[in-house]
């Protein structure tokens, strides 16, 4: 019927046929430019800012002070303190969100129900989860954890008092209101495996730890790299929950972006810290692509 | 012999044996629903001590050197002493956190709809370098991005106001609008659009007449999912907040860590909390990994 209509109507001049196989091309790329007009103003342009301002001062077009008072505030201190919380994060995380997901692959009663609990965290605020957990996870012996432990005549722990307990305590709480979003890519990677590559598994004899080692970790590969990359770069920025449950002790790159950009320093300071932290998530989501595309 | 052997070879062949199945299946039953319970209560605790919180008395709460844990001493007077607090407006703060919301919500559409739609229909090496560069706004700490950009807003006049932080939160709402209504276009059989042409509707009319409502439902999670974005944002609106109203994360981040009774914060928190809860049930069966993932898979 579409072709009739097309052929009942008058012949296109060559010109304006060409015109149109033009437009085709061109067209829909009228429609993508708001938004990369948007991206370039309102990102990319500040990232670039962040990059120059850090070899700046009010008074020096070029200088690499920023970076070297940086150095002797602690700089190396601040990035092995992020890579911590990043690494014990996604380790926490994926090892949670694997188990989570196997089990909405499955088809159980009680599974709505189950899904809709696992999700519940992402409605949850971050600065109200960073409190809740400082409430659960205090530095001064009370809490609800310690509460829960006394029960069993256990503690009272302060959980805060050293540097890896510090941050092992933002792991947990961070891993708790994040584990959702890495559930719900997993889960979408665990409906795309045939069931029947499991069956075959279990055939040639592969228990539950081969048959994730064999076919679910392949399988799940590019949901994996998806989730690394958004997870990763997220849990590089993390701010406010950490800054709520531990302050400064030890310190963050963000936190350390945050108290130098409202302590006056100006933006140069900052700027410094801030472009070391475009690097790392660089360098992450570089490694990332480069381990996912390895056959 | 051999016949027994190929009658043996013939068993082997077979699938487990079902006779097993049952005793396996109810041990494995147990196993599963007792790791439900446990991580169900892993996920749980925190929102229940949120509700402890919010509505126990102060005095068994963050004033316990054991904090009680059940709600034996429910009270309102936390909400109610944050409805009647002066010195921290915390009803400013929850319009202000709506309009930015909405303004997200819908700049997330106006912008992403027609992102999404060029991307469907451009050729893949074209669409998977722009959607890269979406995917890499995603990742961009946020912190890096609200520093600088307080320069252009200052000189704009803009610093402070609702659309400069909506503007900035956008960032985050938009690849996620883009990545779910992309799917959605995909999705869509292409003859749609041409038929609609070729039946005289111009090429605007065949998109937003005719293919945008057939993508309604993913178009309603698309603006929740950026509201709820911007609802919990606290970076941008950190850096970027007018210090008369900062919006309601920025102004319960403040109340936490040392201005005002952080009770007060944690009580509306959870009332702001509530609606979002819902919206996530709700969302349930929106929030497709497979959306989330087609960023990178191409």
């Amino acid at each position: 019927m579409a072709v009739a209509t097309r052929d009942g109507g008058p012949a296109p001049a060559p010109v304006a046929g060409f015109l149109e196989r033009h437009r085709e091309q061109i067209y829909p790329f009228l429609f993508v430019i708001p938004a990369l007009v948007y991206v370039s103003y309102f990102a990319f342009y500040p990232m670039i800012s962040t990059i120059v301002y850090s070899f700046q001062t009010p008074i020096e077009p070029f200088t690499l002070f920023n970076y070297q008072s940086n150095i002797v505030s602690g700089l190396y201190g601040w990035i092995g303190n992020t890579l911590w919380v990043v690494a014990g994060a996604l380790a926490l995380q994926f090892a949670l969100a694997f188990v989570i997901a196997s089990i909405l692959a499955r088809s159980f009663r009680g599974k709505a129900a189950f899904a809709t609990i696992a999700l519940l965290p992402i409605g949850i605020a971050t600065v109200v989860a960073g409190y809740a957990w400082s409430q659960i996870l205090p530095n001064d012996g009370t809490g609800y954890a310690n509460s829960l432990l006394s029960i069993v005549h256990l503690g009272p722990y302060f959980w805060l008092q050293t540097p890896s307990g510090a941050l092992g305590a933002v792991v947990v709480a961070d891993s708790w209101k994040n584990t959702s979003l890495v559930v719900i890519i997993l889960v979408a990677g665990y409906a795309a495996i045939p069931r029947t590559l499991y069956q075959a598994a279990a055939l040639d004899g592969a228990g539950p730890l081969r048959q994730f080692r064999y076919v679910t970790l392949p399988g799940l590969r590019s949901y994996i790299v998806v989730a690394l990359l958004i997870r990763g770069a997220q849990e590089v920025n993390i701010f406010q929950l950490a800054y709520i449950m531990i302050g400064s002790t030890p310190q963050l790159l963000t936190v350390q972006i945050y108290l130098l950009y409202t302590s006056g320093e100006g933006i140069y300071l900052a700027s410094a810290v801030a472009a070391v932290l475009l690097g790392i998530v660089g360098i992450f989501v570089g490694l990332v692509l480069a381990l996912g595309s390895r056959k | 012999m051999t016949a027994t052997a190929s009658a043996s070879a013939r068993v082997d062949l077979r699938p487990p044996a079902p006779i097993n199945r049952p005793p396996v299946v109810t041990a494995g039953k147990v196993g599963l629903y007792a790791t439900i319970v446990v991580i169900s209560l892993w996920l749980l605790f925190p929102i229940y001590v949120i509700f402890l919180l919010a509505f126990n008395e102060t005095k068994y709460t963050i004033f316990a050197a054991r904090p009680d844990l059940l709600p034996t001493h429910l009270t309102w007077s936390n909400l109610v002493s944050g409805l009647t607090n002066t010195a921290v407006p915390f009803l400013p703060s929850m319009y202000l956190s709506l309009e930015i919301a909405f303004i997200v919500g819908a700049l997330a559409l106006a912008i992403g709809i027609p992102t999404a739609y060029g991307l469907s229909r451009l050729p893949t090496s074209l669409a998977f370098g722009l959607t890269t560069i979406m995917f890499i706004v995603n990742m961009l700490p946020s912190i890096t991005i609200a520093i600088p950009i307080t320069v252009p807003f200052i000189k704009a006049g803009l610093y402070g106001s609702p659309i400069s932080i909506a503007l900035t939160q956008e960032l985050l709402a938009l690849p996620v609008t883009v990545f779910l209504l992309v799917g959605a276009f995909q999705g869509l059989p292409k003859d749609l659009e041409n038929q609609s042409r070729v039946d005289g509707a111009g090429r605007l009319y065949a998109v937003f007449g005719n293919l945008v409502p057939l993508i309604i439902p993913a178009i309603v999670a698309s603006f929740l999912l950026a509201w709820m974005l911007s609802w919990d944002e606290s970076t941008f609106a950190l850096i970027l907040y007018n210090p008369t109203t900062p919006t309601l994360p920025v102004q319960i981040f403040l109340t936490v860590t040392g201005r005002g009774n952080p009770v007060v914060g944690v009580a509306f928190s959870f009332i702001a909390t509530v609606p979002v809860i819902i919206l996530v049930a709700i969302l349930q069966k929106y929030l497709k990994g497979e959306d989330l993932a087609a960023g990178v898979r191409g």
